[in-house]
């Protein structure tokens, strides 16, 4: 068991690791920002693909080295805890030395190529775009805090019904697993950190809708569709989680007032479903932000191909001028 | 409509700003009664200081181009009459210029030509 835990954490671990160059904004290469036009560089390319490889190489033989070593000498829980936090953090250590190895190789050939000369810096934005912005209102959330705030008062007002033993954790299947002493205090503990993390989530909403809408210069179209599908679904996802959490927070706190009150309904299996749609929700998030800006045939290339055309045809209409 | 800055010219940013929406508005690119973005979120687009932003604006709204309603942000005028003070400090800025061209050596049709080229330029692109 544990070193299927160590296993599993280091893998996901690795995973990251090994796509952070692919992870990252296509322009900022180890760290460095790039011109748009020089990031399908060779040299570029290749500093990249060296990272993963060496860092999925190194770190697979050492996974590889700990499962033998673990499986053939059965060292006992301790030291396969004690090797497994080791390698995770060799990993960690590992990757971020190699990354500012190609960090220093890449401000190398950046200044050697000259890649900023010749380049002038603009910033660019749309006037209109806040009027696209489809971010739902900051007062919306406002309504599962009402919820919580109720629950709060029912929960005062129902005081003696509660239990001398208030459940503090639950289980993945929804049965309380600690407790603690009945206090004013405790009872409404829980219906007060859902208020904290609802209160969090607002937050993060007013900050993500005072943020600047970035568009880059050489793909302004591109750019806007993806900054403000990022902010329409955000506020979208942060809305759903913050009403998920707020009902099963609730149905924790109305189990441990009535406890048969949800007894072979379906609710039971609130917290897989919790799990489960948070999951699907922040996948189809990612996916549908990640796919924002692939659509549109790409604007610089557009924009090419348009002064080229005309080109052409004005030269063209030299060659036939009527003398 | 599209902005665009750029921060290493010798042209101040907040003038970049005000040059670009009027051309804009030349152009019908914006029409009067469009609102313009808060001067907050506007600077946090752009990445610039708010300060900026709003210099530009009251440059603007002295010249009777917007109007600055507190608390609904910045409006397009509906075009004005053309009148006395506008005429009046347009020949200001104009005559340094036209004192320029005619020092460089351009003659009174080169500058008559040059307006009405922009003149179209501008009316063109609509």
């Amino acid at each position: 068991m544990t070193l299927a835990i160590f296993l599993f954490i280091s893998i996901i671990l690795l995973g990251i690791q090994t796509a952070i160059p692919f992870l990252v904004k296509r322009t900022i290469i180890f760290g460095i920002t790039v011109p748009e036009k020089h990031i399908k560089n060779e040299q570029l390319l290749s500093y990249k693909k060296r990272y993963t490889l060496l860092v999925s190489l190194l770190s697979l033989v050492v996974l590889a080295g700990y499962v033998i070593w673990v499986l053939g000498t059965n060292p006992g829980e301790e030291p396969t805890v004690l090797v497994g936090t080791l390698i995770q953090f060799g990993i960690i250590l590992f990757s971020l030395s190699l990354y500012f190895f190609f960090h220093g190789k890449t401000v190398q050939l950046k200044r050697k190529n000259n890649w900023m000369e010749n380049l002038k810096q603009v910033k660019v934005s749309d006037l209109s775009v806040r009027s696209q912005d489809e971010m739902i209102p900051w007062y919306l959330f406002l309504l599962p805090m009402i919820v919580t705030v109720g629950v709060i008062g029912y929960t005062v007002f129902q005081y003696d019904l509660l239990p001398e033993q208030i459940p503090t954790h639950w289980g993945i299947n929804g049965e309380a697993d600690a407790f603690t002493e009945k206090t004013p205090m405790s009872a409404i503990l829980m219906p007060l950190t859902l208020l904290a993390m609802q209160v969090m989530f607002l937050g993060i909403h007013i900050g993500k809708n005072k943020s600047g809408i970035k568009l880059s210069a050489t793909g302004t179209n591109a750019s806007r569709i993806r900054q403000l599908t990022l902010r329409k679904y955000s506020s979208w996802l942060m809305f759903g989680v913050s009403f998920l959490l707020t009902v099963l927070f609730s149905y924790f706190q109305f189990t441990t007032i009535h406890p048969d009150l949800f007894a072979g309904t379906a609710m039971v299996a609130a917290p897989m479903i919790f799990l489960a749609v948070t999951l699907a929700s922040t996948i189809a998030f990612a996916v549908k932000v990640g796919r924002s800006d692939k659509h549109p045939v790409d604007e610089t290339e557009e924009a090419i191909n348009r002064l080229r055309r005309r080109f052409i045809l004005e030269r063209r209409s030299l060659l036939f001028q009527p003398k | 409509m599209i902005i665009r800055i750029e921060p290493d010219s010798d042209i101040p940013i907040y003038e970049q700003i005000s040059n670009q929406i009027v051309e804009g508005i030349a152009r019908g690119l914006i029409q009067p009664g469009d609102s313009l973005p808060s001067v907050r979120a506007f600077a946090a687009d752009l990445g610039i200081n708010m300060h900026t932003v709003n210099k530009s604006y009251h440059l603007l709204e002295k010249k009777g181009i917007i109007t600055i309603v507190p608390k609904s942000g910045a409006i397009i005028s509906s075009p004005l009459d053309f009148n006395e003070i506008s005429f009046g400090r347009l020949k200001a800025v104009y005559k340094p210029l036209i004192a320029e061209s005619l020092v460089v050596g351009m003659s009174k049709e080169q500058i008559h030509e040059l307006i009405s080229s922009i003149i179209q330029d501008i009316k063109k692109r609509n």
